[in-house]
């Protein structure tokens, strides 16, 4: 995989803990099979040594699981493959090291359709789950098929409805759109059937082709097209105005929530705040260090059998990084940023650099300004990374140019 | 050392005619290197002229050798064999008695050797013509042989013939240059005269100075003087390149060698300069070099404003070693503090820029080059110009003058025809043509040098397939009817990117430029006008819409790290942008005014 941000050693990473209430997040490093366009780690379970990852995973949580997180994210890879017992004894053992039942006020799974039922619901549901979020992607079969998913569309609507069942309130649905070939009456009709479900909460994300996907790979050799820009617009807009008209708030760039039940675990993301995450390839913020584990099984796993610390890598940005990086995050959210706020929690002293920046995304009707903070306008969410890289850059050229001497 | 046992010479050669190979092959036969030593070419230190194949820099290496019993001292300076270099070569010409004309048997004669053979000519050196290559099944030996008497009017009947790949004939080289080179004409007797041929910088031991000995003797621990810029300097050190550098005692007359002071400061050693005894008899300088005119100019900006300094440095550096550079600081609106740097033609900017590059790690923005113009004004007085930015409006001068040159090309015969449309293109005037054999032919035209470094060269070397080679020389000033070609990036003028041209080329000329602005500029968050004028009339206008989708669909935890990076990389190719007007403009788009020029898309 690409990711390898060798930035430096870990040196500070093992000294930092995380302060009580920090955003736990865990990751289940198996599924089904692997989809095409997924960049996340995770391998096919078949013939892995799942109840002994789970040990680890349970080992890691002992050492380094904050105390009472404010949220818990059970993420992967598919939580839900587990079965209701592993589910058990990875619960009990979170809940063990860090209280979270007591404490978290939002408890979410990742669920796929073919491994959520009503039993497996039902238990989460017992276990201190109070949040699914279910990976519907698509209703289309030849998508499905493209993507390489292991279920239907029908199984997606019967694991929404075994939620449902179980007792979820918080029930989110994944959706990806802007595929090669798709029409946009089709996703509209399929966007539509989708919300006579009112979830509370959807993510309907722009299928992005990750470098190292075997999808990346087949654009790459031509297998099909990508839309084009003016098409992909298309459907982004398509897709927002449809979710508003249905009631849903567009919080950031691909969520969006009814009655404003937006995922406070990645809320806390988007607001530059620190998490500790446990699990292959999860990644941890604390003060301004950001730090991922081993990004596979075995070497995590032997780090934390040989009691190291099971990070691989670390970075801690410059105060003018972690500023714009805060911009950045913080402008792909409704609520936007305070640009006071954003300085202290970037650590950023000196003044503003950004603001000719401000003042003319301004002007030219991409930024709007109200109650003090700054965010995006309906012109400027589609161009969100281009205003981004405005900020990143007005935020790096920190170092004051030196006049020449004459 | 007897001055009649040293013979000082160099080798006349165009690129890629084997003057390296040949060079190492004397180093060889005379045992100053071992064969496994021999893969790289000794004489081209520098990684940049490796890479080119080219050699920019006279360096200067002696060779034993014994020759019917006799102990000889052979000094090859080196000469570099391209266009902008002429100087260069007059400059190693001067420590020269005589030179080898090495050319290529199945190339045959190209216009560089034609110019630095009338050169070494104008020197009153003797001139040994070689062919080389004869291993060659295409070599054409007789042939090439009447190029040579034809072009350069030598008798040259008994060119040797050899390979300096396999080594044949290099035996009869080395017997032609003991006798047919004559030795020194030198007075060991009388008070100490050399003349600084090259220096190069060291960064341990200080400027190390290539000396070519005329009179007397130079011993370690003389004081001697640079008569030019009367700096007074210890000889700590003295020796021979062999070609490692090899400690000696004394040089003496009319041998060449290096100098070593521990000179640190790059504006004491003036190339052409002439060293003396300090406090000694008076003497005569020698005769030193022209220092040629800069012909062709651009402006160079640190990409980084806090870089400015560095840049002066290291354009200190090079001037060092390279008299036909000039710098001097510039303003503009667009590109901040810069320095306007002076060069003798195109290939010579683009050595310089690279080595900036490469040797001093500058990043910098380059401007297309210009020409000087001259204007004349209403009361008769004349300023020369080496900016469209610095042109006055029409009202201000009476008269605008270009540089003329008188160009001489040599291309295989069955090219004429479309040289001549080229040539007619370009605004050229025909003066004459001439057969050096069946099938090559001389075409000599006078071309404002304007055209010849917008694209008139590369479109020389497509159209005749790269078998086509010029030379040429400023002759003077012509006037013309010019225009300022303004360019307006987003409504504003960029002055980097306006140019002076002739007023019927001016509509194609903006055309072709914000056609290729049109593709250099990346799209931004708004619609952006390029346009092309003439004082106030817009000829030309392109637009670049804005950007209409560009956001990440998923960011989470685990990927902003990662995501932060890929945003950074976008922006990364930004290092070398400007802004005008909100507007990044890559440092590509400034050469967008040059016309079609090779290798634009290689860089
Ligand atoms: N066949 C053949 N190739 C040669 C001979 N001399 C040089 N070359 C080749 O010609 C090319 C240019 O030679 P080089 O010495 O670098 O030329 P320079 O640019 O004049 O220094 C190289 O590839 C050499 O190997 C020769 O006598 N015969
Ligand atoms: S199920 Fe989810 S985590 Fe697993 S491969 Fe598919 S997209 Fe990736
Ligand atoms: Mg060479």
């Amino acid at each position: 995989m690409s990711f390898a941000p060798r930035t430096n050693p870990v040196q500070r990473a093992p000294g930092l803990r995380p302060e009580p209430g920090t955003p736990l997040y865990v990751h289940v490093p198996f599924c089904v099979a692997k989809c095409t366009y997924c960049d996340f780690y995770s391998v096919a379970a078949e013939g892995q040594d799942l109840p002994g990852a789970l040990d680890a995973l349970l080992l890691e949580a002992e050492r380094r699981a904050p105390p009472r997180p404010r949220t818990v994210f059970l993420g992967g890879g598919t939580p839900s493959f587990y079965s209701v017992d592993e589910l058990a004894r990875l619960l009990d053992g979170l809940d063990r090291w860090s209280h979270f039942r007591a404490s978290a006020e939002e408890v979410t799974c990742e669920c796929n359709p073919e491994s959520l039922d009503f039993p497996k619901a039902r238990a989460l549901r017992e276990l201190g789950v109070d949040r699914l979020s279910i990976g519907f992607q698509s209703l289309e079969q030849g998508i499905l098929a493209l993507f390489g998913r292991v279920h239907d569309a029908e199984q997606s609507f019967a694991a929404f409805h075994a939620a449902r069942e179980a007792g979820f309130q918080r029930v989110s649905i994944d959706l990806i759109y802007g595929v090669p070939g798709q029409e946009l009456a089709r996703w509209e009709v399929d966007l539509e059937r989708v919300l006579a479900l009112r979830p509370d909460h959807v993510s309907a994300y722009q299928l992005t082709y990750e470098d190292g996907t075997p999808l990346a790979a087949q654009l790459q050799a031509g297998a099909f097209q990508r839309l084009d820009e003016d098409q992909e617009l298309a459907f982004f807009e398509a897709t927002r105005g449809r979710l508003a008209d249905a009631g849903y708030e567009q919080y950031e760039v691909s969520n969006f929530s009814l009655n404003g039940q937006q995922c406070s675990h990645n809320v806390n993301y988007w607001s530059n705040g620190p998490y500790l995450g446990i699990g292959p390839s999860a990644v941890s913020k604390l003060a301004s260090t950001r730090f991922g584990n081993a990004r596979s099984i075995t070497p995590w796993r032997a780090a934390l059998a040989a009691g190291r610390f099971p990070a691989a890598w670390e970075e801690t940005p410059e105060p003018s990084v972690r500023l714009g990086e805060t911009w950045w995050l913080g402008l792909r959210t409704r609520r936007g940023v305070e640009p006071a706020e954003v300085l202290r929690t970037a650590g950023f002293e000196g003044s503003d650099p950004t603001l000719r920046l401000q003042e003319s995304l301004l002007e030219l009707g991409f930024l709007e300004q109200s109650a003090g903070r700054m965010r995006l306008t309906a012109r400027g969410w589609p161009v969100a990374d281009a205003v981004a890289r405005r900020f990143l850059e007005a935020c790096a050229e920190q170092t004051s140019p030196r006049l020449p001497r004459e | 050392m007897d001055p009649k046992l040293i013979r000082n010479f160099s080798i006349i050669a165009h690129i890629d005619h084997g003057k390296s190979t040949l060079a190492d092959r004397l180093l060889e036969a005379c045992g100053a290197v071992e064969k496994r030593e021999m893969h790289a070419q000794h004489l081209d230190s520098m990684e940049l002229e490796r890479e080119r194949g080219i050699t920019i820099k006279a360096k200067a290496v002696t060779i034993w050798h014994v020759h019917e019993g006799v102990r000889y001292q052979l000094n090859l300076i080196d000469t570099p064999g391209h266009v902008d270099f002429n100087y260069e070569v007059q400059k190693s010409l001067q420590a020269c008695e005589g030179a080898l004309l090495l050319v290529d048997a199945s190339q045959g004669v190209e216009a560089q050797s034609v110019a630095n053979a009338y050169l070494a000519v104008e020197a009153g050196l003797a001139i040994v013509p070689v062919l080389n290559k004869i291993d060659l099944a295409h070599a054409r030996p007789d042939e090439v042989t009447e190029e040579i008497e034809s072009a350069i009017g030598i008798d040259a009947t008994d060119a040797l013939r050899v390979s300096a790949k396999t080594g044949q004939g290099v035996p009869d080289v080395l017997r032609a240059i003991i006798e047919k080179i004559p030795p020194p004409v030198c007075s060991p007797d009388d008070p100490l005269r050399a003349l600084i041929v090259d220096a190069v910088y060291d960064e341990y031991r200080g400027i190390i100075v290539y000396l070519r000995m005329f009179d007397g003797t130079l011993r370690v621990g003389d004081k001697v003087e640079m008569l030019g810029s009367g700096k007074v300097f210890e000889a700590i050190e003295l020796g021979r390149f062999l070609p490692k550098m090899q400690k000696s005692e004394s040089l003496g007359a009319g041998e060449v060698g290096y100098f070593i002071s521990n000179i640190k400061h790059l504006g004491d050693v003036k190339i052409g300069d002439t060293l003396a005894l300090h406090k000694g008899a008076k003497v005569e300088m020698l005769p030193g070099y022209r220092p040629p005119q800069p012909m062709v100019f651009a402006d160079f900006y640190p990409t980084n404003n806090g870089d400015f300094e560095k840049l002066r440095t290291a354009l200190e550096t090079l001037a060092l070693t390279d008299a036909s550079f000039t710098y001097e600081p510039v303003t503009s609106d667009a590109l901040g503090f810069g320095f306007r740097c002076g060069f003798l033609g195109l290939l010579h900017m683009e050595i310089i820029q690279e080595r900036l590059e490469r040797e001093f790690d500058l990043d910098m923005i380059q401007t297309a080059p210009t020409v000087t113009y001259r204007i004349v004004k209403h009361g008769g007085e004349s300023v020369d110009i080496h900016s469209a930015g610095q042109l006055p409006s029409p009202d201000h001068y009476e008269k605008l003058l270009e540089p003329i040159a008188r160009v001489s090309i040599l291309i295989p015969a069955e090219y004429i025809g479309p040289m001549m449309q080229i040539a007619a293109d370009h605004r050229g005037e025909f003066i004459r043509q001439e057969y050096l054999s069946q099938t090559r032919v001389q075409l000599v035209y006078d071309l404002p040098l304007a055209e010849i470094i917008y694209d008139f060269y590369d479109k020389l070397k497509s159209a005749t397939h790269g078998y086509g080679t010029l030379n040429y020389e400023v002759k003077g000033f012509h006037e013309n009817e010019l225009v300022k070609l303004r360019i307006l990036v987003n409504n504003e003028e960029v002055d980097a990117l306006s140019t002076i041209c002739h007023k019927d080329q001016a509509e194609y000329r903006g055309r072709a430029t914000i056609k290729k602005l049109r593709k250099e500029i990346a799209r931004h968050l708004f619609e952006i006008p390029i346009q092309a004028a003439v004082g106030g009339r817009i000829i030309a206008r392109e637009t670049i819409s804005a950007l209409r989708k560009d956001v990440l669909a998923k960011c989470y935890g685990g990927d902003i790290s990662r995501k932060r990076k890929l945003l950074e990389k976008q922006k990364e190719g930004k290092r070398r942008m400007r802004q005008v007007g909100n507007v990044d403009i890559p440092q590509k788009a400034f050469l967008a005014v040059l016309g079609d020029r090779e290798g634009d898309d290689a860089k």
